[in-house]
């Protein structure tokens, strides 16, 4: 059926893409994503531990991971996503402090219990220091894309 | 919740779904979607679909009921 004062034609080509396609899309998108990320993390895990394979032979895999971690939790950041209102010092130091200990647990644990023999003192401090600055860094580059985020935010609203 | 409103609006400027789509810009099935009340339009595109049909948004979409 068509209206007398309707001529226009679809000019959008064989596939559409509206709102509500791209909608699925990025939730079928997201989710396969999350999946994929899920399933390098268990091989990462396994080949740690199930495999006791040493960290050189997986590497490439955990730097792909943690890259792309660290890039999509400061883009998530950045545009607002994670809505933090206030960075406040005293929460960045408690997310800090658990990063630390749960990743000095884990060391400790991977080492010292799951391997034998053991770390030495010296080493076991060695391998904690890493932790806390990897940790330290990692926290500023999340707090500096936050404040890039709230900057650009702030600079969106102010065009009005 | 079935949008009638929006499917007489429709039928009444003569078009199909797919007319109105292909006016639009959407698919055929989004503007079923919307007609079934299964699927919440954004705003920009429920302004469209008013314009489209010399409507306006209470006419399609404003549920006195619901008030």
């Amino acid at each position: 059926m068509t209206y007398s004062g309707m001529k226009k034609k679809n000019n959008h080509g064989p596939f559409v893409m509206d709102e509500r396609n791209k909608l699925i899309a990025y939730k079928i998108i997201a989710i396969m994503y999350f999946l994929t990320i899920l399933a390098i993390l268990g091989i990462i895990l396994y080949r740690q531990f199930g495999l006791r394979q040493e960290i050189s032979e997986f590497e490439d895999i955990a730097i792909v991971l943690t890259v792309n971690e660290l890039f999509l939790i400061s883009a998530l950041l950045y545009f607002g996503v994670i809505p933090i209102q206030k960075i406040r010092i005293r929460n960045l130091l408690i997310i800090y402090a658990v990063i630390v200990v749960l990743g000095s647990l884990f060391t400790y644990y991977k080492y010292n219990i799951f391997e034998s023999p053991g770390l030495s003192f010296d080493q076991l401090i060695n391998k904690l220091l890493i932790i806390i600055v990897i940790t330290g860094l990692i926290i500023l580059f999340f707090v500096i894309f936050s404040i890039l985020g709230k900057h650009r935010m702030e600079k969106e609203l102010g065009e009005e | 919740m079935d949008n009638k409103r929006l499917k007489v609006a429709r039928i009444e400027k003569g078009y199909s779904q797919q007319d109105l789509a292909d006016q639009i810009g959407v698919t055929r099935q989004t503007i079923g979607l919307i007609e079934k009340g299964k699927y919440n339009p954004t705003l920009n595109l429920c302004i469209n679909i008013a314009t489209t049909l010399d409507k306006t948004l209470n006419d399609l979409f404003w549920d006195e009921e619901k008030k």
